[in-house]
């Protein structure tokens, strides 16, 4: 512990004392009921901060067994943010199953196809780089099918509410920078790159801190009650009025592509 | 900084950019309910005006101006009347965009969507949206193909129907919802 810088020490310190106003605030003003998993997450995420204490407190420990231990926590917080950030999603589209199965549908297939492209680009040497690379890649992920979905409710014109806007923004905003430090810290201090992981950690502590501050405001009031009620429209509806509409959409654009097509002429 | 990084970087900003917009509270349409009430509005308006249109942009009158009058008329008068006619393609997109958002509003109410329905129309738009635009410069610079635009126009009236029709339908189904809702409890209701 001690021979973490000081800067490092209070961005840590930070990150912490905020994980436990998002979990307090979470808890007085009873939102914890409405996103159990987001509070998991975060009571998960300060258990990490003292297990990671604990680990440094330990005489002797060999670096790569604190290297290992701090990775298996790691991962077991991006599971909980993957399952939070869903339970969000869900809770958004709850009220509309059509809709939601197209959101899990663009969440899956982007994820696989960003998972895809993450392994073609992964050139890590050494275990440690092999393991930044993948956390990296979780977070493009992450955030690649976060906005997908995002992009699905807003093409739909579906109202999230501002406080679940504010939860997404933040894990979205922490996984984009992340990507962002470590790929700049991968460019240009390739060969040194051991010596730049005490920078990496603050300068990702840092954005988490950013990301907290939103959670705050987001759980400071409690979340708003779900009062959306929807006129179904029964599948065979469905399978009637929206070819028809198809079928109009596209002799309007036939037409607009005609018009087009024609020769053009100088007025 | 080789290729795979900088695209990895550009990605990432990429990203963030589109977070800020995704997030940004829609300026018109935010609730669905909104959605119902912009399609309620009139979408006719430019099938009253059709022949007037068709009469600005024919090319006798442009031929009579240049003969009797003068050039300069000629030239101004069909400068104001590609102005209305330009005026008249935003209101067909309009109707386009109004049906297209009918088509989403029947999507979010519907319990199950067809992915490759979804798509096709999304696909569908974007082109229209890329013709439209295309063609709008067309006009704009003066190369002005119009003796279609009454065989579009003809296209989005009975589309207009079309929408008038749907929508009496979505009412009436909101009606009866509304009116099941009062007696029976939300499960049952669910379950239809």
């Amino acid at each position: 512990m001690s021979s973490m810088p000081l800067y490092l020490q209070s961005t840590w310190a930070c990150s912490i004392l905020g994980q436990l106003i998002v979990l307090i605030l979470l808890l007085l003003k009873g939102n914890f009921r409405r996103v159990p998993l987001f509070t998991a997450y975060t009571t998960l995420n300060i258990c990490q901060a003292g297990f990671i204490l604990l680990l440094y407190l330990i005489p002797g420990i060999s670096s790569a067994n604190f290297l290992t231990l701090s990775w298996a926590s790691e991962f077991v917080t991006l599971i909980a943010q993957a399952l939070a950030t869903t339970e969000i999603l869900r809770i958004t589209l709850k009220p509309y199953p059509g809709i939601w199965g197209l959101g899990w549908r663009a969440l899956a297939s982007t994820s696989v196809l960003v998972v895809i492209v993450v392994e073609l680009t992964s050139r890590g040497h050494t275990a440690g780089e092999r393991l930044f690379e993948l956390n990296r890649g979780y977070h493009l992920t992450f955030a690649t099918a976060v906005i997908a979905c995002l992009l699905l409710v807003r093409y739909y014109s579906i109202r999230v509410p501002i406080a679940y806007k504010r939860i997404l923004g933040g894990f979205c905003l922490n996984s984009c920078v992340e990507v962002l430090i470590y790929t700049f810290i991968q460019a240009f201090f390739h060969k040194d790159f051991d010596l730049h992981q005490v920078r990496w950690e603050f300068l990702t502590t840092l954005s988490f801190v950013a990301a907290l501050a939103i959670w705050v405001v987001a759980v400071w009031k409690p979340f708003p009650a779900e009062d959306r009620q929807i006129a179904w429209l029964s599948d065979s509806e469905y399978q009637r009025l929206s070819p028809e509409i198809d079928e109009q959409l596209r002799r309007v654009n036939e037409k607009l592509l005609r018009l087009w097509k024609l020769e053009a002429r100088p007025n | 900084m080789n290729i795979a990084l900088l695209l990895l970087a550009g990605f990432a900003i990429l990203l963030l950019i589109l977070l800020v917009a995704v997030l940004r509270e829609p300026e018109r349409h935010g609730k669905p309910e909104n959605d119902l009430a912009f399609l309620e509005e009139s979408g006719r308006s430019h099938a009253t005006y059709l022949r007037q249109v068709q009469q600005a942009m024919a090319a006798e009158d442009f031929e009579f101006l240049a003969a009797r009058g003068s050039r300069e008329l000629s030239k101004r008068t069909r400068k104001e009347r590609r102005k209305i006619v330009l005026e008249y393609l935003y209101c067909l997109r309009n109707n386009f965009l109004k049906l297209w958002r009918l088509a989403r509003v029947i999507s979010t109410m519907s319990p199950k969507v067809g992915v490759g329905q979804e798509f096709a129309r999304l696909r569908l738009g974007l082109i229209f949206f890329l013709h439209y635009e295309l063609l709008r410069i067309k006009f704009r610079f003066g190369f002005a193909p119009l003796p279609e635009l009454g065989l579009l126009s003809e296209v989005v009236s009975r589309l207009a129907v079309r929408l008038e029709t749907a929508m009496r339908e979505l009412g009436e189904r909101a009606a009866q919802a509304a009116k099941l809702a009062s007696t029976l409890d939300g499960r049952r209701l669910d379950s239809r």
